[in-house]
Protein backbone atom coordinates (compact mmCIF):
# COMPACT_ATOMS: atom_id res chain seq x y z
CA UNK A 1 0.00 0.00 0.00
CA UNK A 2 3.02 2.28 0.93
CA UNK A 3 4.51 1.83 -2.39
CA UNK A 4 1.19 2.42 -4.34
CA UNK A 5 0.74 5.02 -2.73
CA UNK A 6 3.70 7.28 -3.69
CA UNK A 7 3.44 6.56 -6.98
CA UNK A 8 -0.35 8.12 -6.70
CA UNK A 9 -0.23 11.96 -6.96
CA UNK A 10 -3.44 12.22 -5.49
CA UNK A 11 -3.03 10.51 -2.72
CA UNK A 12 -0.48 12.41 -0.07
CA UNK A 13 2.53 11.15 1.33
CA UNK A 14 0.89 10.66 4.92
CA UNK A 15 -0.91 7.47 3.73
CA UNK A 16 -0.37 4.77 6.53
CA UNK A 17 -2.88 7.05 7.80
CA UNK A 18 -5.69 4.07 7.48
CA UNK A 19 -8.35 7.33 6.84
CA UNK A 20 -6.51 8.32 3.75
CA UNK A 21 -6.06 4.46 2.52
CA UNK A 22 -9.70 4.21 2.86
CA UNK A 23 -9.82 6.28 0.09
CA UNK A 24 -9.32 6.05 -3.61
CA UNK A 25 -8.30 9.88 -4.03
CA UNK A 26 -7.79 12.87 -2.61
CA UNK A 27 -10.97 14.07 -3.87
CA UNK A 28 -12.85 11.17 -3.23
CA UNK A 29 -11.81 12.03 0.65
CA UNK A 30 -12.56 15.66 0.76
CA UNK A 31 -15.96 14.94 -0.60
CA UNK A 32 -16.92 11.96 1.52
CA UNK A 33 -15.51 14.12 4.84
CA UNK A 34 -17.59 17.45 3.56
CA UNK A 35 -20.25 15.59 2.64
CA UNK A 36 -20.28 13.94 5.50
CA UNK A 37 -20.01 17.22 7.88
CA UNK A 38 -22.85 18.74 6.52
CA UNK A 39 -24.84 15.78 7.21
CA UNK A 40 -24.32 15.56 10.66
CA UNK A 41 -24.49 19.22 11.17
CA UNK A 42 -27.58 18.87 9.60
CA UNK A 43 -28.91 16.20 11.71
CA UNK A 44 -28.16 18.07 14.89
CA UNK A 45 -29.28 21.26 13.77
CA UNK A 46 -32.72 20.13 13.12
CA UNK A 47 -32.98 18.74 15.83
CA UNK A 48 -32.98 14.82 14.06
CA UNK A 49 -34.15 16.25 10.74
CA UNK A 50 -37.47 17.79 12.34
CA UNK A 51 -37.18 21.08 10.98
CA UNK A 52 -35.92 20.47 7.53
CA UNK A 53 -37.07 23.44 5.32
CA UNK A 54 -37.71 21.29 2.28
CA UNK A 55 -38.81 24.38 0.05
CA UNK A 56 -34.98 24.84 -0.22
CA UNK A 57 -33.54 21.34 -1.31
CA UNK A 58 -32.64 22.54 -4.60
CA UNK A 59 -29.70 24.24 -2.71
CA UNK A 60 -28.85 21.17 -0.91
CA UNK A 61 -28.12 19.39 -4.30
CA UNK A 62 -26.53 22.70 -6.05
CA UNK A 63 -24.38 22.88 -2.78
CA UNK A 64 -23.31 19.53 -3.16
CA UNK A 65 -22.43 20.03 -7.15
CA UNK A 66 -21.06 23.32 -6.20
CA UNK A 67 -18.83 20.92 -3.55
CA UNK A 68 -17.33 18.69 -6.13
CA UNK A 69 -16.58 21.17 -8.72
CA UNK A 70 -14.77 23.42 -6.23
CA UNK A 71 -12.59 20.48 -4.96
CA UNK A 72 -11.73 19.51 -8.22
CA UNK A 73 -10.65 22.71 -9.25
CA UNK A 74 -8.73 23.47 -5.99
CA UNK A 75 -7.20 20.05 -5.64
CA UNK A 76 -5.53 20.17 -9.04
CA UNK A 77 -4.59 23.90 -8.72
CA UNK A 78 -3.02 22.58 -5.22
CA UNK A 79 -0.84 19.75 -7.20
CA UNK A 80 1.21 22.55 -8.73
CA UNK A 81 4.57 22.69 -7.75
CA UNK A 82 4.63 26.34 -6.79
CA UNK A 83 0.87 26.17 -4.85
CA UNK A 84 1.99 23.38 -3.05
CA UNK A 85 4.97 24.62 -1.60
CA UNK A 86 3.04 27.82 -0.85
CA UNK A 87 -0.09 25.92 0.52
CA UNK A 88 2.29 23.25 2.50
CA UNK A 89 4.08 26.41 4.19
CA UNK A 90 1.49 28.82 4.51
CA UNK A 91 -0.31 25.99 6.73
CA UNK A 92 2.87 25.59 9.03
CA UNK A 93 3.17 29.63 9.49
CA UNK A 94 -0.06 30.18 9.82
CA UNK A 95 -0.12 30.56 13.79
CA UNK A 96 1.89 33.73 13.49
CA UNK A 97 0.89 36.89 14.79
CA UNK A 98 0.57 38.74 12.15
CA UNK A 99 -1.73 36.55 10.62
CA UNK A 100 -5.00 38.35 12.28
CA UNK A 101 -4.00 41.68 10.58
CA UNK A 102 -3.09 40.24 7.20
CA UNK A 103 -6.25 38.37 6.71
CA UNK A 104 -8.43 41.36 7.74
CA UNK A 105 -6.37 43.86 5.36
CA UNK A 106 -6.83 41.28 2.66
CA UNK A 107 -9.86 39.31 3.42
CA UNK A 108 -11.79 41.92 5.26
CA UNK A 109 -10.95 45.54 4.53
CA UNK A 110 -9.53 44.53 1.24
CA UNK A 111 -7.10 47.56 1.30
CA UNK A 112 -4.76 46.33 -1.59
CA UNK A 113 -7.82 47.52 -3.32
CA UNK A 114 -8.24 50.56 -1.82
CA UNK A 115 -4.59 51.14 -2.60
CA UNK A 116 -5.64 50.62 -6.45
CA UNK A 117 -8.47 52.99 -6.52
CA UNK A 118 -11.64 54.37 -4.26
CA UNK A 119 -14.25 53.84 -6.36
CA UNK A 120 -13.24 50.01 -7.07
CA UNK A 121 -12.75 49.53 -3.41
CA UNK A 122 -16.22 50.34 -2.56
CA UNK A 123 -17.32 48.23 -5.31
CA UNK A 124 -15.82 45.53 -4.66
CA UNK A 125 -16.68 45.92 -0.55
CA UNK A 126 -20.56 46.22 -1.93
CA UNK A 127 -20.34 42.72 -3.63
CA UNK A 128 -17.76 41.28 -1.56
CA UNK A 129 -19.31 42.25 1.74
CA UNK A 130 -22.80 41.90 0.13
CA UNK A 131 -22.46 38.02 -1.11
CA UNK A 132 -20.87 36.74 2.24
CA UNK A 133 -24.10 38.16 3.84
CA UNK A 134 -26.23 36.40 1.81
CA UNK A 135 -24.12 33.22 2.52
CA UNK A 136 -24.23 33.44 6.05
CA UNK A 137 -27.65 34.02 5.96
CA UNK A 138 -29.12 31.38 3.03
CA UNK A 139 -26.52 28.39 4.31
CA UNK A 140 -27.57 27.85 7.28
CA UNK A 141 -31.38 28.58 6.28
CA UNK A 142 -30.90 25.79 3.67
CA UNK A 143 -29.59 23.32 6.23
CA UNK A 144 -31.31 23.94 8.82
CA UNK A 145 -28.47 25.52 11.16
CA UNK A 146 -30.28 28.16 12.00
CA UNK A 147 -34.27 28.55 11.75
CA UNK A 148 -36.87 30.48 13.38
CA UNK A 149 -39.98 28.83 15.40
CA UNK A 150 -42.68 31.02 17.42
CA UNK A 151 -43.48 29.21 20.17
CA UNK A 152 -45.56 32.53 22.18
CA UNK A 153 -47.08 34.36 19.40
CA UNK A 154 -45.59 37.73 18.77
CA UNK A 155 -41.97 36.23 19.59
CA UNK A 156 -39.58 34.11 17.60
CA UNK A 157 -37.30 31.70 19.14
CA UNK A 158 -33.91 32.21 16.92
CA UNK A 159 -32.57 28.45 16.79
CA UNK A 160 -28.93 28.27 15.87
CA UNK A 161 -27.48 24.79 15.75
CA UNK A 162 -30.28 23.11 17.06
CA UNK A 163 -30.22 25.64 20.27
CA UNK A 164 -32.41 28.56 21.30
CA UNK A 165 -30.23 31.32 20.67
CA UNK A 166 -32.56 33.94 21.92
CA UNK A 167 -36.37 34.96 21.60
CA UNK A 168 -36.92 38.09 19.95
CA UNK A 169 -40.52 39.96 19.45
CA UNK A 170 -41.19 39.81 15.85
CA UNK A 171 -42.10 43.29 15.04
CA UNK A 172 -38.17 44.41 16.77
CA UNK A 173 -35.20 45.63 15.17
CA UNK A 174 -33.44 41.97 15.61
CA UNK A 175 -36.26 40.33 13.73
CA UNK A 176 -36.42 43.10 11.23
CA UNK A 177 -32.92 42.85 10.19
CA UNK A 178 -33.14 38.95 10.16
CA UNK A 179 -36.40 39.09 7.30
CA UNK A 180 -34.66 41.69 5.51
CA UNK A 181 -30.70 40.42 5.61
CA UNK A 182 -31.06 39.23 2.08
CA UNK A 183 -33.02 42.33 0.63
CA UNK A 184 -29.95 44.28 2.45
CA UNK A 185 -27.55 42.03 0.91
CA UNK A 186 -29.06 42.18 -2.63
CA UNK A 187 -29.48 46.05 -2.46
CA UNK A 188 -25.52 46.06 -1.38
CA UNK A 189 -24.37 43.55 -4.61
CA UNK A 190 -26.85 45.14 -7.06
CA UNK A 191 -25.30 48.68 -6.04
CA UNK A 192 -21.58 47.06 -6.25
CA UNK A 193 -22.51 45.28 -9.70
CA UNK A 194 -24.09 48.33 -11.17
CA UNK A 195 -20.45 50.09 -10.22
CA UNK A 196 -18.40 47.40 -11.30
CA UNK A 197 -20.45 47.42 -14.62
CA UNK A 198 -20.48 51.38 -14.95
CA UNK A 199 -16.44 51.33 -14.59
CA UNK A 200 -16.66 48.76 -17.23
CA UNK A 201 -18.56 50.68 -19.61
CA UNK A 202 -16.43 53.93 -18.92
CA UNK A 203 -12.97 53.08 -18.11
CA UNK A 204 -10.74 52.55 -21.23
CA UNK A 205 -8.65 50.25 -19.20
CA UNK A 206 -11.26 47.90 -18.15
CA UNK A 207 -12.39 47.93 -21.70
CA UNK A 208 -8.84 47.27 -23.50
CA UNK A 209 -8.71 44.25 -21.64
CA UNK A 210 -11.56 42.94 -20.66
CA UNK A 211 -14.16 39.81 -21.99
CA UNK A 212 -17.38 39.32 -21.98
CA UNK A 213 -17.43 35.79 -20.58
CA UNK A 214 -14.76 36.15 -17.84
CA UNK A 215 -15.10 39.88 -16.86
CA UNK A 216 -19.05 40.56 -17.66
CA UNK A 217 -21.21 37.07 -17.26
CA UNK A 218 -20.15 36.93 -13.32
CA UNK A 219 -21.77 40.57 -12.95
CA UNK A 220 -24.62 39.70 -14.98
CA UNK A 221 -24.96 36.12 -12.55
CA UNK A 222 -24.58 38.49 -9.83
CA UNK A 223 -27.07 41.27 -10.60
CA UNK A 224 -29.60 37.80 -11.91
CA UNK A 225 -29.27 36.49 -8.82
CA UNK A 226 -29.77 39.81 -6.67
CA UNK A 227 -33.03 41.14 -8.82
CA UNK A 228 -34.74 37.75 -8.51
CA UNK A 229 -33.93 37.49 -4.83
CA UNK A 230 -35.61 41.07 -4.33
CA UNK A 231 -37.97 40.04 -6.76
CA UNK A 232 -39.63 37.96 -4.40
CA UNK A 233 -40.00 40.21 -1.57
CA UNK A 234 -41.55 42.40 -4.32
CA UNK A 235 -43.80 39.81 -5.19
CA UNK A 236 -44.90 38.96 -1.61
CA UNK A 237 -45.47 42.91 -0.55
CA UNK A 238 -47.16 44.33 -3.14
CA UNK A 239 -48.62 41.48 -5.62
CA UNK A 240 -49.92 39.44 -2.75
CA UNK A 241 -47.62 36.18 -3.60
CA UNK A 242 -48.92 36.36 -7.37
CA UNK A 243 -46.16 34.29 -9.00
CA UNK A 244 -44.13 33.21 -6.11
CA UNK A 245 -43.47 30.08 -7.23
CA UNK A 246 -42.19 30.99 -10.72
CA UNK A 247 -39.79 32.98 -9.82
CA UNK A 248 -38.89 31.73 -6.30
CA UNK A 249 -38.03 28.12 -8.95
CA UNK A 250 -36.21 31.35 -11.10
CA UNK A 251 -33.76 32.10 -8.24
CA UNK A 252 -32.99 28.87 -7.14
CA UNK A 253 -32.04 27.75 -10.60
CA UNK A 254 -29.97 31.08 -10.79
CA UNK A 255 -28.12 30.29 -7.25
CA UNK A 256 -27.00 27.33 -8.70
CA UNK A 257 -26.05 28.18 -11.56
CA UNK A 258 -23.98 30.58 -10.22
CA UNK A 259 -22.84 28.21 -7.65
CA UNK A 260 -21.64 25.94 -10.14
CA UNK A 261 -19.57 28.44 -11.96
CA UNK A 262 -18.08 30.06 -9.17
CA UNK A 263 -14.96 27.39 -9.11
CA UNK A 264 -14.16 28.02 -12.28
CA UNK A 265 -14.02 31.26 -13.63
CA UNK A 266 -13.19 35.16 -12.26
CA UNK A 267 -14.97 34.23 -8.94
CA UNK A 268 -12.55 31.21 -8.29
CA UNK A 269 -11.02 34.04 -6.45
CA UNK A 270 -12.94 34.21 -3.25
CA UNK A 271 -12.40 30.53 -2.28
CA UNK A 272 -8.67 30.66 -3.40
CA UNK A 273 -7.91 34.03 -2.00
CA UNK A 274 -6.70 33.42 1.51
CA UNK A 275 -3.92 31.83 0.03
CA UNK A 276 -2.17 35.67 -0.17
CA UNK A 277 -2.42 35.83 3.41
CA UNK A 278 -0.22 32.32 2.52
CA UNK A 279 2.08 34.42 0.98
CA UNK A 280 2.41 37.67 2.96
CA UNK A 281 3.21 34.95 5.97
CA UNK A 282 5.79 33.27 3.96
CA UNK A 283 7.51 36.66 3.11
CA UNK A 284 7.62 38.23 6.15
CA UNK A 285 8.91 34.66 8.30
CA UNK A 286 11.66 33.56 6.03
CA UNK A 287 12.66 37.00 5.11
CA UNK A 288 13.56 38.13 9.19
CA UNK A 289 14.75 34.19 9.06
CA UNK A 290 17.75 34.93 6.02
CA UNK A 291 18.11 37.64 3.31
CA UNK A 292 19.45 36.08 0.20
CA UNK A 293 22.37 38.78 -1.37
CA UNK A 294 22.51 39.61 -5.22
CA UNK A 295 25.89 37.48 -6.11
CA UNK A 296 26.69 40.78 -7.98
CA UNK A 297 25.53 43.80 -5.96
CA UNK A 298 25.58 42.33 -2.47
CA UNK A 299 22.06 43.82 -2.18
CA UNK A 300 19.46 41.82 0.03
CA UNK A 301 16.77 41.26 -2.08
CA UNK A 302 14.50 38.21 -1.69
CA UNK A 303 14.59 35.64 1.51
CA UNK A 304 16.91 32.93 0.84
CA UNK A 305 13.76 30.19 1.39
CA UNK A 306 12.19 31.98 -1.53
CA UNK A 307 15.17 31.83 -3.90
CA UNK A 308 15.35 27.99 -3.52
CA UNK A 309 11.75 27.11 -3.81
CA UNK A 310 11.62 28.74 -6.85
CA UNK A 311 14.58 27.25 -8.51
CA UNK A 312 13.43 24.08 -7.28
CA UNK A 313 9.87 24.67 -8.82
CA UNK A 314 11.30 26.19 -12.00
CA UNK A 315 13.37 22.55 -12.15
CA UNK A 316 10.09 21.09 -12.03
CA UNK A 317 9.41 22.71 -15.09
CA UNK A 318 12.70 21.69 -16.69
CA UNK A 319 13.65 25.43 -16.36
CA UNK A 320 17.51 25.62 -15.42
CA UNK A 321 18.89 29.12 -15.22
CA UNK A 322 22.27 28.19 -14.14
CA UNK A 323 25.21 30.59 -15.85
CA UNK A 324 28.62 29.98 -16.79
CA UNK A 325 29.44 32.93 -14.85
CA UNK A 326 29.11 30.50 -11.72
CA UNK A 327 25.46 31.68 -10.46
CA UNK A 328 21.47 30.95 -11.33
CA UNK A 329 19.71 33.78 -12.49
CA UNK A 330 17.30 33.48 -9.39
CA UNK A 331 20.35 34.78 -7.09
CA UNK A 332 20.31 37.84 -8.51
CA UNK A 333 18.40 41.42 -8.12
CA UNK A 334 16.54 42.46 -10.79
CA UNK A 335 18.28 45.25 -12.02
CA UNK A 336 21.77 43.03 -12.05
CA UNK A 337 19.60 40.39 -14.05
CA UNK A 338 18.55 43.01 -16.37
CA UNK A 339 22.13 44.34 -16.75
CA UNK A 340 23.70 40.44 -17.37
CA UNK A 341 21.35 40.43 -20.10
CA UNK A 342 22.40 43.63 -21.21
CA UNK A 343 25.74 41.93 -21.07
CA UNK A 344 24.80 39.35 -22.92
CA UNK A 345 23.75 40.95 -25.68
CA UNK A 346 26.25 43.62 -25.79
CA UNK A 347 29.36 41.49 -24.70
CA UNK A 348 30.58 43.62 -22.37
CA UNK A 349 29.88 43.26 -18.36
CA UNK A 350 27.35 46.19 -17.96
CA UNK A 351 25.90 44.65 -14.59
CA UNK A 352 29.87 44.72 -12.86
CA UNK A 353 29.64 48.74 -13.50
CA UNK A 354 28.77 49.88 -9.91
CA UNK A 355 26.30 52.65 -11.36
CA UNK A 356 22.89 52.06 -10.21
CA UNK A 357 19.93 51.85 -12.98
CA UNK A 358 18.88 55.20 -14.27
CA UNK A 359 15.86 57.06 -15.90
CA UNK A 360 13.58 53.57 -15.51
CA UNK A 361 10.56 55.03 -14.42
CA UNK A 362 8.90 57.43 -17.38
CA UNK A 363 6.05 59.85 -15.89
CA UNK A 364 2.98 59.27 -17.94
CA UNK B 1 -4.50 38.11 -40.46
CA UNK B 2 -0.57 37.35 -40.95
CA UNK B 3 0.90 37.37 -37.50
CA UNK B 4 3.07 39.32 -36.41
CA UNK B 5 6.17 39.71 -33.84
CA UNK B 6 8.24 42.45 -31.91
CA UNK B 7 11.86 42.76 -33.31
CA UNK B 8 14.63 44.13 -31.79
CA UNK B 9 17.39 45.30 -33.25
CA UNK B 10 18.99 46.31 -30.51
CA UNK B 11 22.39 48.67 -31.93
CA UNK B 12 19.61 51.17 -33.35
CA UNK B 13 18.74 51.97 -29.45
CA UNK B 14 19.19 56.06 -28.95
CA UNK B 15 18.21 56.16 -25.41
CA UNK B 16 14.86 58.84 -26.11
CA UNK B 17 12.86 56.11 -24.12
CA UNK B 18 10.07 57.27 -25.98
CA UNK B 19 9.46 53.09 -25.44
CA UNK B 20 9.11 53.48 -21.78
CA UNK B 21 6.83 56.53 -22.24
CA UNK B 22 4.79 55.24 -24.66
CA UNK B 23 4.10 52.33 -22.45
CA UNK B 24 2.25 54.21 -19.86
CA UNK B 25 -0.16 55.63 -22.02
CA UNK B 26 -1.08 51.92 -23.16
CA UNK B 27 -4.94 50.35 -21.81
CA UNK B 28 -4.12 48.96 -18.84
CA UNK B 29 -0.96 50.16 -18.02
CA UNK B 30 -2.34 52.62 -15.48
CA UNK B 31 0.43 54.60 -16.16
CA UNK B 32 3.24 52.59 -15.53
CA UNK B 33 5.84 51.34 -17.70
CA UNK B 34 6.94 47.95 -18.28
CA UNK B 35 10.23 48.33 -20.12
CA UNK B 36 13.34 49.45 -19.15
CA UNK B 37 16.58 51.29 -21.55
CA UNK B 38 19.66 50.42 -20.03
CA UNK B 39 23.50 52.21 -20.76
CA UNK B 40 25.83 49.58 -22.26
CA UNK B 41 29.00 51.03 -20.58
CA UNK B 42 27.63 53.86 -18.54
CA UNK B 43 30.83 55.47 -17.87
CA UNK B 44 32.14 55.51 -20.71
CA UNK B 45 29.69 56.25 -23.84
CA UNK B 46 26.48 56.75 -24.78
CA UNK B 47 24.84 53.26 -25.89
CA UNK B 48 21.63 52.00 -24.79
CA UNK B 49 19.89 48.93 -25.71
CA UNK B 50 16.04 48.38 -24.63
CA UNK B 51 14.52 45.57 -22.93
CA UNK B 52 11.49 44.34 -22.19
CA UNK B 53 9.92 41.01 -21.77
CA UNK B 54 10.85 38.92 -24.17
CA UNK B 55 7.28 36.55 -24.07
CA UNK B 56 8.78 33.22 -23.46
CA UNK B 57 7.28 30.42 -24.96
CA UNK B 58 7.60 28.46 -21.37
CA UNK B 59 7.95 31.60 -18.90
CA UNK B 60 9.77 30.62 -16.08
CA UNK B 61 6.82 33.61 -14.47
CA UNK B 62 4.05 31.53 -15.60
CA UNK B 63 5.52 28.50 -14.12
CA UNK B 64 6.41 29.50 -10.40
CA UNK B 65 2.73 31.43 -9.92
CA UNK B 66 1.06 29.53 -7.33
CA UNK B 67 -2.24 31.23 -8.24
CA UNK B 68 -2.36 30.67 -12.05
CA UNK B 69 -2.46 34.59 -12.32
CA UNK B 70 -0.24 34.77 -15.27
CA UNK B 71 -1.86 34.00 -18.67
CA UNK B 72 -1.01 33.25 -21.53
CA UNK B 73 -2.93 34.74 -24.54
CA UNK B 74 -3.30 32.90 -27.66
CA UNK B 75 -1.00 34.56 -29.73
CA UNK B 76 1.83 34.00 -27.60
CA UNK B 77 1.83 36.94 -25.39
CA UNK B 78 2.46 36.34 -21.43
CA UNK B 79 -0.09 38.58 -19.67
CA UNK B 80 0.65 41.01 -16.64
CA UNK B 81 -0.88 39.01 -13.67
CA UNK B 82 -4.44 38.81 -13.27
CA UNK B 83 -5.68 41.39 -10.50
CA UNK B 84 -7.89 39.37 -8.50
CA UNK B 85 -5.75 36.18 -8.60
CA UNK B 86 -2.14 37.68 -8.01
CA UNK B 87 -1.65 37.13 -3.92
CA UNK B 88 1.66 39.00 -3.73
CA UNK B 89 3.98 36.35 -3.54
CA UNK B 90 6.57 37.88 -5.93
CA UNK B 91 8.07 34.44 -7.19
CA UNK B 92 7.10 35.60 -10.92
CA UNK B 93 9.94 38.54 -10.06
CA UNK B 94 12.34 35.92 -9.01
CA UNK B 95 11.60 33.26 -11.52
CA UNK B 96 11.94 35.76 -14.83
CA UNK B 97 15.63 34.95 -16.15
CA UNK B 98 15.85 38.49 -17.51
CA UNK B 99 13.86 40.26 -14.34
CA UNK B 100 10.83 42.25 -16.04
CA UNK B 101 8.46 41.76 -14.14
CA UNK B 102 7.71 44.76 -11.21
CA UNK B 103 5.91 44.22 -8.08
CA UNK B 104 3.53 46.96 -6.57
CA UNK B 105 3.96 46.80 -2.65
CA UNK B 106 1.25 48.89 -2.17
CA UNK B 107 -1.62 47.12 -4.30
CA UNK B 108 -0.06 43.86 -3.51
CA UNK B 109 0.14 43.33 -7.14
CA UNK B 110 2.56 42.02 -9.66
CA UNK B 111 2.42 44.05 -13.36
CA UNK B 112 4.45 43.33 -16.39
CA UNK B 113 4.83 43.88 -20.31
CA UNK B 114 1.83 42.29 -21.80
CA UNK B 115 2.82 43.33 -25.28
CA UNK B 116 -0.02 46.01 -25.25
CA UNK B 117 -2.32 42.65 -25.85
CA UNK B 118 -5.55 45.22 -26.68
CA UNK B 119 -3.26 45.86 -29.84
CA UNK B 120 -1.60 43.19 -30.68
CA UNK B 121 -4.77 41.05 -30.44
CA UNK B 122 -5.30 42.82 -33.34
CA UNK B 123 -2.08 42.45 -35.20
CA UNK B 124 -1.63 46.72 -34.01
CA UNK B 125 2.24 47.14 -33.08
CA UNK B 126 2.66 47.58 -29.28
CA UNK B 127 2.80 50.75 -27.98
CA UNK B 128 6.83 50.93 -27.62
CA UNK B 129 7.29 49.93 -31.36
CA UNK B 130 4.81 52.08 -32.68
CA UNK B 131 6.67 54.91 -31.42
CA UNK B 132 10.49 53.97 -31.62
CA UNK B 133 11.92 56.60 -33.48
CA UNK B 134 15.37 54.32 -34.76
CA UNK B 135 13.49 51.50 -35.48
CA UNK B 136 15.25 49.69 -32.69
CA UNK B 137 11.42 48.03 -31.74
CA UNK B 138 9.82 46.48 -34.97
CA UNK B 139 6.47 44.74 -35.51
CA UNK B 140 7.43 42.34 -38.00
CA UNK B 141 6.19 39.19 -40.35
CA UNK B 142 7.93 35.77 -39.84
CA UNK B 143 9.06 36.45 -43.65
CA UNK B 144 10.40 39.99 -42.76
CA UNK B 145 12.26 38.89 -39.93
CA UNK B 146 13.55 35.65 -41.87
CA UNK B 147 14.91 38.34 -44.68
CA UNK B 148 16.40 40.14 -42.09
CA UNK B 149 18.36 37.30 -41.05
CA UNK B 150 19.38 36.19 -44.24
CA UNK B 151 21.29 39.98 -45.08
CA UNK B 152 23.22 39.62 -41.85
CA UNK B 153 23.89 36.01 -42.43
CA UNK B 154 27.50 35.55 -42.10
CA UNK B 155 27.68 32.07 -42.24
CA UNK B 156 30.13 32.17 -39.31
CA UNK B 157 27.17 31.75 -36.33
CA UNK B 158 27.12 35.27 -35.38
CA UNK B 159 23.85 35.87 -36.42
CA UNK B 160 20.85 34.66 -33.72
CA UNK B 161 17.26 35.88 -33.47
CA UNK B 162 16.78 34.51 -29.65
CA UNK B 163 18.94 31.08 -29.17
CA UNK B 164 21.63 30.66 -27.79
CA UNK B 165 21.91 33.76 -26.16
CA UNK B 166 18.72 33.65 -24.48
CA UNK B 167 17.62 31.20 -22.11
CA UNK B 168 14.83 29.10 -24.52
CA UNK B 169 12.65 30.11 -27.01
CA UNK B 170 10.93 33.34 -27.12
CA UNK B 171 8.26 34.84 -29.31
CA UNK B 172 9.87 38.30 -29.59
CA UNK B 173 13.14 38.37 -31.77
CA UNK B 174 16.28 40.50 -30.91
CA UNK B 175 19.21 40.22 -33.25
CA UNK B 176 22.40 40.85 -31.85
CA UNK B 177 24.18 44.26 -32.36
CA UNK B 178 25.46 44.07 -36.49
CA UNK B 179 28.61 45.66 -34.66
CA UNK B 180 29.46 42.51 -32.99
CA UNK B 181 28.50 40.50 -36.10
CA UNK B 182 31.17 42.95 -38.58
CA UNK B 183 28.30 44.35 -40.64
CA UNK B 184 27.48 47.54 -41.41
CA UNK B 185 24.49 48.46 -40.64
CA UNK B 186 21.75 48.77 -43.63
CA UNK B 187 18.32 50.61 -42.18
Amino acid sequence: MENTSVKEPMVHTGSTNPVNSAFASHFAKSMFLTVSGLVILSFVATRMFTHVDLNLYGYMVGTVVFLAGFFYRFISWGERPPTKILIKKGLKLLFRRSTLKTSVEHLATYRFIWNRGVYRWTQHLLIGWGCVLAILVTFPLVFGWMYFTMEESGYYTIVALGMNVMTVPADGIIAFLSYNALNISAIMVIAGVCMALYRRLKNMQARAEQTFMYDFMPLYLLLFVSITGLLLTFINVFLHGNGHYVMSLIHQYSVIVTLIYLPFGKLAHIPFRPVSVFARNYREHYGKESMKECKVCGTEFVSTEQSNDVINVLGQNDLEFDMKDGFNLAELCLPCRRKYRISKFSGFATHEVPIKEANQDAKG
Amino acid sequence: MTKRRLFLELENCIGCRSCLAACTQCGGHEQRNRNYVYDVNPLVNRQTMPLMCLHCVDPACARSCPAQAIQIHETGAVLSALTEKCIGCQNCTIACPYGIPKFDEEQNLMYKCDLCIDRTKDDIPPMCASVCPSNTLQWLTEEEIEEKQQRHDLGNDKWVTSMPYLEGETNVKINLPGILEGTTKLF
